[in-house]
């Protein structure tokens, strides 16, 4: 999974055609070279709620994940230090904030499994899950490489991009951190990304 | 090949490895200490061969692979490596320490000094500490290899002026007692960056895979920032007590003399 996030992350550095990451000004993540803009997919709260991405978050400062509760390394560690730093914002900072996490293993991440797991990070982490022709249709609008599982047999991994999309308020993406953000540089990212994309 | 613990980056499995490096170090320790460090009767061979399980425990897995992923195994490594080991390790080799003479006698002699121990003791605990080098050793084999090895270096350092024999020591017991206390103070540093710091201070440690849910990064620096107080500083107080009783005893044992 690392492998694959770094190939993602040499493929946006070399679209950049510098030779190398750019920071976004003193951004710790990095610049994406042209703004994304927030993508359109429909898919399921943990509750059975439609939930329409786009609307939901429209306006909004949104960290978009996707992962799974089996993954043995990057999951963990980005729900990890990306809540153990919406933990320590301001109640009105957090109220500008949404961070959703879509599962990539729709069988194994039932609601049952995938509510807890979240809630141990952060309780207001939105969960969502779909069918596997939904969440291939809502990674493929993201823009990120679609998960697939490996061969293994009731323990498998599922191989999906490891990076932290970020929508800005202006429903723009503009940045895109990469696995490994350290809770330091989410912490000194937040507030930044909340005040210079504007929005609320 | 995996002959050395080291952080890996791979998920965190219980499953038992095998680390040969390991074994051929203490088996290499074992065998000079047999052809070089032993003498005939007394407690010293048992003393080394404490010292060795100690070492075993702190290298081998299950502590030893920890340490790859948990700021607090790491830590514990440390205690058993720089601070319990050494002492029972030169308690093995005190004797034969005692009968050196010329050159050898003269450097051990010197290294009994409380400046030389306490200058090279807290190099390389503040040293091996900085996230920096840490973050940059830790992640193969031969630079964890090295860790250890300085660590082991520190605690013999450390504690030679409090276990040299007589003819080498230069510090009387109370001065050897308030040494040892004297040694546990720079601990503190790294200590308290580990436990109050606002973020988790390695690299490596935040972002390893996780070994347990709920063990979050930063609980795992704060455990570790207290181990090394609180489990680390009574192993030498252990030793200031040792010292004390010794003292007392042959204050006594004096006192009875003259009175005779």
């Amino acid at each position: 999974m690392i492998r694959l996030s770094l190939t993602v992350i040499a493929a946006l550095t070399a679209c950049q055609g510098k030779g190398g990451p750019q920071l976004a000004g003193k951004l710790s993540g990095f610049e994406l070279p042209e703004a994304t803009a927030r993508p359109s997919f429909s898919l399921r709260t943990l509750a059975g709620d439609p939930f329409d991405f786009q609307a939901r978050t429209a306006g909004r400062l949104t960290l978009l994940f996707f992962g799974y509760t089996n993954c043995p390394d990057v999951c963990p560690a980005t729900m990890a230090n990306v809540s153990a730093v919406t933990g320590r914002l301001t109640s009105t900072e957090r109220s500008q904030l949404d961070v959703v996490f879509v599962t990539t293993d729709p069988d194994r991440d039932t609601p049952e499994r995938l509510g807890p797991w979240l809630q141990q990070f952060d309780r207001e982490i939105i969960g969502l899950t779909g069918s596997a022709a939904e969440l291939e249709a809502a990674q493929r609008a993201a823009g990120i490489t679609v998960a697939f599982r490996d061969k293994g047999t009731d323990n498998y991994n599922v191989f999906h991009a490891a990076q932290v999309l970020v929508y800005s308020p202006d429903d723009s993406s503009h940045v895109v951190y990469p696995a490994g953000t350290r809770q330091a540089e989410w912490a000194a990212d937040l507030p930044k990304l909340l005040a210079r994309w504007g929005g609320q | 090949m995996t002959w050395w613990c080291a952080a890996t980056g791979q998920p965190w499995s219980w499953a038992w490895r095998a680390y040969p490096g390991v074994w051929l170090f203490l088996a290499g320790l074992a065998l000079l200490y047999w052809r070089f460090g032993r003498t005939t009767g007394g407690p010293g061979a048992r003393w080394f061969g404490a010292g060795l399980v100690i070492l075993w425990l702190a290298l081998d897995w299950p502590l030893g692979a920890l340490g790859g992923y948990l700021a607090s195994a790491h830590a514990g490594q440390f205690i058993l490596i720089a601070l319990a080991a050494p002492p029972l390790l030169l308690l093995g080799l005190r004797d034969r320490a005692g009968r050196s003479t010329g050159a050898v006698a003269r450097s051990l002699r010197g290294m009994a000094g409380p400046v030389p121990a306490f200058l090279g003791y807290n190099v390389i605990m503040l040293g091996t500490h900085v996230p920096e080098v840490v973050d940059g050793l830790m992640v193969s084999q031969f630079g964890s290899f090295v860790i250890d090895l300085l660590w082991l270096a520190g605690g013999l350092m450390l504690w030679w002026p409090a276990v040299a024999p007589a003819p080498l020591r230069r510090l009387s017991p109370p001065l050897t007692m308030a040494y040892l206390f004297v040694q546990t103070i720079p601990a503190i540093f790294p200590a308290a960056f580990l436990v109050f710091a606002d973020f988790p201070l390695y690299r490596l440690y935040e972002l390893a895979p996780r070994v347990s849910d709920g063990y979050t990064p930063q609980y795992d620096h704060q455990v570790a920032g207290l181990l090394m107080k609180i489990v680390g500083d009574p192993v030498v107080w252990i030793g200031i007590a040792v010292v004390f009783f010794r003292w007392a005893n042959a204050e006594r044992r004096k006192d009875l003399a003259t009175t005779q």
